[in-house]
């Protein structure tokens, strides 16, 4: 068990390592002016001073590389070359949004197709079946903006059910019931387009791995028992197919990151991709930089997270069983 | 108003965002004023929320939805068509204060060769680039101040469209072309290299970057072998700071003054970073401009003015192409619009003197097309910031809408004189200051804070205001309502310069430390809680700033206008 | 499949002319969606004619050009160009006294031409040019009659082609066919680089196994965990928007699902039997690798690669409709990015956004399809049907 944890962590910092290798040598080999990247002619020499000191611009590449890594660690990362403000307070006030809808729409996506495998894979032959697989291909292959720009056309502007644009009415409501409602309704349409374009994935293989389940020899013989059908659809083959589930659930994330930063652009949602994207329109290499870092690190926490869940969830593993990995 | 949406280029001038600031109309107009300044008792409204809305599309579905009530700065030929045909909205529009043009590295051959200036002037074909780009909502200009500016002089030398004409005119100073069709030099008898046309991208300035691409086939039409680089807008400003290119495309947002010919065309702005970007050294050309900066009084301004447009359309430094005009759209439940041909609606006007047609008093939503990046008066030059901080902060003298006159603000009576001086003469502004303005704290406004001010901005140096200061000598306070102000020179922008200087209050600017990195607005007033430190004397008051959605401001029930009656 | 591919390579060739020339006017809806939109007029007058006569069935133009030269033997103190409707109505065209000779050269979106229509900058001219159906003719009046005409009345026509124009005029359904290729020849591309990367690591991985093996799944896990549209963002920001180099950033980062299903594949295979047998006898290993794993390997590999280009194409889409892609090179994503910026959605221009969309879809389901048919074939063992 411990081993396990310490292998996942060294695993994310793996990733958060190799993130900060990219980013520093990415925008060190960059055409041009590598310091320019860091401190744009524009800042007044004080702040230039500054963000030398900050990256250590004078030293040599080693050290350079060990004062970033530490930058990076404690978020500081310099000044925005549009705003010429700090990055990290640039990023922090785009944080909630984006946790809100990856969260929401990966929850959302991952339940509603789990459940429709699950239904496709005990009706098999049957008209769902065929649908869900239909579904699943179609929601992969239609491009995410463009399902989102003809959403918002639809039910934004033709039959103004949702608003245009952003996370919150004008003038705000008050009270923290009306808020958050309102932050939901804001969110609702951006967050469904995410999972209308991924349940299908889901579902299909979800319904694959029931199937396979549902075939299994021991559903047989519960079968035989007399055990409720909902008993063992629920109780039995889905338990068996959670370990692949949550799996894909993690390695799914990266993926709802990208749709992200598309879906922020198109509702425009105060969030981390859209910040990415403005940053690299405007050559604000630190922001750039900075930006895509967090994006790393929300879905390295997120996997660990959800890894910790699962884990807490299945008795077989908090019995110390080898839970296979 | 200074519109720097992404379709535009321009480079805020120094001056146009002071000058232009206090008063967000900064635009001219000959027709007979319909428009009565002292009928305006504003603001009436009491909620104004600035929503950030940067996508086009968004923004004029928004209006048409009634999530907001006024949208400036179209300029997408398909938003004007669709506005224009909806019942629920009023479109306006204006000259503006615009130009677009082409610039030569002149420093560089074949730029500094007259004769291949002028056949380029003459081989862009600037009326059907208005026609099929803007759809016929710019003008082409041929000319160095645009047409709505008050000394505008259009007595000059015009190149029309004539590409004959212009191979003519080549061939006459001894050019040929070679078999690729392209020039060849009488001088050196070698074939042009090909260059390159520096230019915003497409992403950024969809128009800018399609207009580059016509001009180079024209001149390519030419003999000249050109191929458009789009770049980065701030790193193609970069570019430029450092002369780095052949040939450019930018957009100016001016003022009702003409002094920026100086900072254009002056050889002693060629300097890295400096305005005059494309590297005029003309003897001629640096006295005339010099007599317009240092000009004593009006009519001598008025002459050099004119003989500096004159002399700069004989020596095309630049090839200007259009002038844009200015549309702005406000929903038909709103009244008190003021919109005249002279500006649009999206104005400082409007929002004192808007209400609701009919109903309740409800808050007003604008438009703002970009994030406003860091609120700091003293250091940004973004345009979606002072859309911002121009409700927020005044200057003494304030721009009559129609007219382009001088009109009282926060001085109620001001005196130009020219004083001797122990180096010769010398400027001298005297102003009389508004009893009973109060600042967003309930601080009362006094001439401490304009000489505050003044004495801070030319002490720290700030580069946004830098001009305006320069030749500031000294600045007395013989009461709390009079100032006297001492300038080094003799020019007659020295009053528009200082008088339209925004003031900041005395009180909060003695606890600066550092004017680059100060946040106003993430800031607590030292006199009142619950506010910021972004106060101002103006008609309203910042309460909030929320990051990607809106800037919400309120109206401030002392402002000095809304006691008068 | 085979219909996209032919109407991708052979679709083009039927254009004379380059894709980026205008051909109608901006937004033209498609000829068999565009009810009353008018055929392009054309009307001169030259010689000494002074009258001409034309009918008018449809909708108002979108805007006249109105161009030429009239040269008379002394200036005229009044006469002027004019266009009579159908009701006996006229309407001033341009004014043609004081000057012997007078070139004109109008358009009618200019301000100056509807101020002086009387019309406000934002009137459209054409209704009052046309308001109805009937005869209208373009007559040159005034005290005497002009010695020489050249003038030419002309109006683009309102509908264009099979799926209209953009909004610089450019015919969509040259620019959609343009796009198969783009498309195609970017997630062919990139998904045969990343196969060709998951295939060799798969292989050796599965076979040699051992730490190399460790090395090469945690590597694997590493790129997994990064998201690819931001990081082929902050590449293509970096080092440039051409397409090739879009093609190895792809090629890099999605080897990974190749690489593992192949290296299942190997390491259930390396206990069959006649494998064992063949390393008993001593074959190399490389030879075991090529002339047998290979071979086996791929069914299974064509069926990955079917099944990545879709991923690569939506990227591809993905980073063009942000904008980070070359603008030169017409992509169904750029497509959908200019419709965005250059507000297609304010004009209505549904064939403009539409069928770019519903191109990457079916191209996508297409080659879905196929993968997964080719992937049973392969490997009736895996999941049928189901890939994640």
């Amino acid at each position: 068990m411990r081993s396990y944890w310490f292998r996942r962590i060294a695993g994310a910092a793996g990733v958060l390592l190799l993130v900060v290798c990219v980013n520093f040598f990415l925008f060190r080999l960059m055409p041009g002016d590598a310091v320019s990247s860091i401190v744009d002619p524009r800042f007044s020499p004080e702040a230039k001073a500054e963000l030398r000191n900050l990256f250590g611009l004078d030293q040599p590449v080693c050290t350079q590389f060990l004062i970033y890594v530490r930058r990076m660690l404690t978020f500081d990362f310099g000044l925005s070359f549009l705003s010429q403000q700090p990055v990290w307070g640039e990023i922090k006030s785009r944080l909630p949004n984006t946790v809100a809808l990856l969260g929401s729409a990966m929850l959302l996506s991952a339940a509603l197709g789990t459940w429709l495998g699950v239904q496709a894979a005990r009706r098999r032959g049957g008209r769902l079946e065929r649908l869900v697989l239909f579904s699943g291909s179609v929601s992969f292959s239609f491009p995410s903006f463009f399902v989102q720009l003809v959403l918002l056309l639809g039910l934004a502007y033709w039959l103004p059910l949702f608003p245009l644009r952003g996370s919150v009415s004008i003038p705000p409501p008050t009270g923290a019931l009306a808020a958050a409602l309102d932050y939901a309704w804001h969110l609702a349409l951006p967050a469904a387009s995410l999972v209308m374009l991924g349940f299908g994935s889901w579902a299909i293989y979800v319904r694959n791995l029931m199937v396979k389940a549902l075939g299994d020899d021991y559903v047989l013989a519960a079968r035989a028992r007399g055990l409720s059908e909902r008993s063992i659809v629920w109780r039995h083959a889905f338990r068996t197919t959670l370990p692949p589930i949550v799996t894909i659930f993690l390695l799914s994330l990266p993926g709802v990151l990208s749709g992200a930063v598309i879906t922020e652009t198109v509702f425009s949602l105060h969030g981390v991709g859209k910040f990415l994207l403005d940053s690299i329109l405007g050559h604000d290499y630190p922001a750039a930089g900075a930006a895509f870092y967090m994006l790393a690190l929300v879905t390295v926490a997120a996997n660990l997270a959800a890894d910790a869940a699962y884990r807490l969830a299945d008795p077989r593993i908090r019995l110390g069983r080898n839970g296979g990995d | 108003m200074i519109a720097a949406k992404r379709g535009v280029m321009r480079m805020i001038l120094k001056r146009a965002v002071i000058a232009g600031m206090a008063m967000l109309t900064l635009l001219a107009g000959t027709a007979a004023p319909a428009f009565d300044v002292a009928s305006v008792h504003g603001p009436k409204v009491r909620d104004l929320y600035m929503v950030i809305y940067r996508d086009p599309d968004a923004q004029v579905l928004a209006l048409e939805k009634g999530d907001l009530a006024i949208l400036g700065d179209i300029t997408r030929p398909v938003d004007v068509e669709r506005l224009s045909n909806n019942p629920d909205v009023s479109l306006s529009i204006a000259r503006g204060f615009h130009i677009f043009f082409l610039g030569f590295n002149l420093r560089e051959f074949p730029w500094n060769d007259p004769d291949i200036r002028k056949a380029v002037s003459a081989s862009i074909p600037r009326t059907r680039f208005v026609r099929e780009l803007f759809s016929g909502y710019c003008t082409p200009v041929d000319t160095y101040l645009p047409p709505v500016s008050p000394y505008y002089e259009p007595d000059v030398t015009t190149h029309d469209y004539d590409p004959a004409n212009a191979r003519q005119m080549l061939e006459q100073a001894g050019w040929k072309w070679n078999g690729d069709d392209v020039l060849v030099s009488p001088e050196t008898g070698e074939a042009l290299e090909p260059v390159t046309i520096l230019s915003p991208t497409a992403n950024s300035a969809p128009t800018t970057a399609e207009m580059s691409n016509r001009i180079a086939s024209a001149l390519v039409q030419l003999g000249i072998p050109v191929t458009v680089d789009p770049y980065d807008f701030s790193t193609m400003l970069k570019r430029l700071d450092r002369h780095d290119f052949d040939l450019f495309v930018l957009a100016w947002s001016l003022t009702r003054d003409p002094d920026n010919l100086f900072a254009f065309f002056h050889s002693s702005m060629d300097v890295e970073g400096g305005y005059n970007i494309q590297g005029l050294h003309d003897p001629d050309v640096d006295r005339v401009t010099e007599e317009l900066r240092w000009a004593p009084d009006r009519p001598s301004a008025e002459k050099a003015a004119s003989q500096a447009q004159k002399l700069l359309s004989e020596k095309n430094p630049w090839v200007p192409i259009y002038s844009r005009f200015m549309i702005a759209a406000v929903r038909n439940d709103w009244k008190g619009v003021v919109a005249t041909k002279a500006t649009a609606a999206d104005n400082i006007w409007t929002l004192l003197n808007a209400e609701p047609a009919s109903g309740k008093m409800r808050p007003l939503s604008w438009c703002l097309p970009e994030e406003p990046r860091s609120l700091n008066p003293l250091a940004t030059g973004s345009a979606y910031d002072w859309q911002v901080l121009g409700l927020i902060y005044d200057g003494m003298i304030a721009v009559e809408p129609e007219t382009l006159e001088d009109i009282p603000w926060l001085a109620v009576w001001w005196k130009t004189e020219t004083v001797k001086g122990d180096d010769g003469p010398r400027t001298r502004l005297t102003f009389s200051l508004r009893e009973g303005v109060k600042w967003h704290d309930g601080k009362p406004f006094t001439s401490d804070d304009v000489k505050g001010t003044l004495l801070f901005l030319k002490e720290h140096k700030i580069p946004r205001y830098f001009d305006m200061v320069r030749d500031l000598e000294s600045v007395e306070t013989p009461d709390d309502l009079t100032l006297i102000v001492d300038m080094s020179t003799v020019s007659y922008w020295h009053l528009h310069n200082v008088g339209g200087c925004p003031v900041f209050p005395a009180h909060i600017l003695k606890d600066i430390t550092d004017w680059q990195s100060w946040k106003p607005a993430d800031l607590d007033n030292p006199v009142e809680t619950g506010l910021t430190a972004l106060v101002g004397t103006g008609p309203f008051v910042f309460r909030e700033y929320r990051a990607g959605e809106y800037v919400h401001l309120t109206r401030f029930e002392d402002f000095w206008m809304l006691k008068e009656h | 499949m085979i219909a996209v591919t032919a109407a991708g390579i052979l679709g083009p060739m039927m254009f004379s002319e380059p894709a980026s020339t205008s051909v109608a006017r901006p937004f033209a809806p498609p000829l068999w969606a565009s009810g009353d939109a008018p055929p392009p007029l054309r009307v001169t007058l030259s010689g000494n004619e002074t009258e001409t006569a034309f009918e008018w069935r449809w909708d108002a133009p979108e805007t006249i050009t109105l161009t030429g030269d009239v040269l008379f033997s002394s200036p005229p103190a009044s006469s002027s160009l004019e266009l009579v409707l159908p009701d006996g109505g006229r309407v001033t065209l341009a004014g043609l006294d004081g000057a012997r000779r007078r070139h004109i050269d109008i358009d009618g979106r200019d301000l100056d031409f509807r101020e002086r229509l009387g019309l406000s900058p934002f009137d459209d001219a054409m209704k009052l040019l046309f308001p109805r159906n009937g005869r209208y003719r373009l007559v040159i009046t005034g005290d005497i009659p002009p010695e020489q005409v050249e003038i030419e009345l002309s109006a683009p026509g309102g509908a264009w082609g099979f799926l209209g124009t953009d909004q610089r005029g450019r015919d969509v359904f040259h620019l959609l066919l343009l796009g198969v290729r783009v498309s195609l020849l970017v997630g062919i591309s990139a998904t045969l680089l990343a196969s060709f990367i998951g295939l060799s690591a798969g292989l050796t991985s599965g076979y040699v196994g051992g730490a190399f093996d460790s090395l090469v799944m945690r590597l694997v896990d590493l790129l997994l965990s990064i998201p690819v549209l931001p990081i082929l963002m902050v590449i293509v920001g970096i080092w440039g928007r051409g397409l090739w180099q879009l093609v190895l950033v792809l090629g890099l980062f999605s080897w990974m699902g190749s690489a593992r299903t192949i290296r299942s594949m190997v390491l259930s295979l390396r206990e069959a039997c006649y494998v064992e047998n063949l390393r008993s006898i001593g074959a190399p290993t490389r030879y075991i690798l090529f002339r047998h794993l290979l071979p086996e390997a791929l069914p299974l590999l064509l069926a990955t690669v079917t099944l990545g280009v879709p991923g690569a194409i939506l990227a591809e889409a993905g980073l063009s409709f942000l904008g980070l892609s070359d603008p030169r090179i017409i992509s169904w994503g750029r497509m959908l990015h200019e419709a965005h910026g250059f507000g297609a959605f304010t004009a209505g221009a549904w064939w403009l956004i539409l069928p770019p969309g519903l191109g990457i879809a079916l191209i996508c389901l297409i080659f879905l399809d196929i993968g997964r048919a080719l992937e049973e074939k392969a490997d009736p063992r895996l999941s049928a049907g189901g890939r994640r």
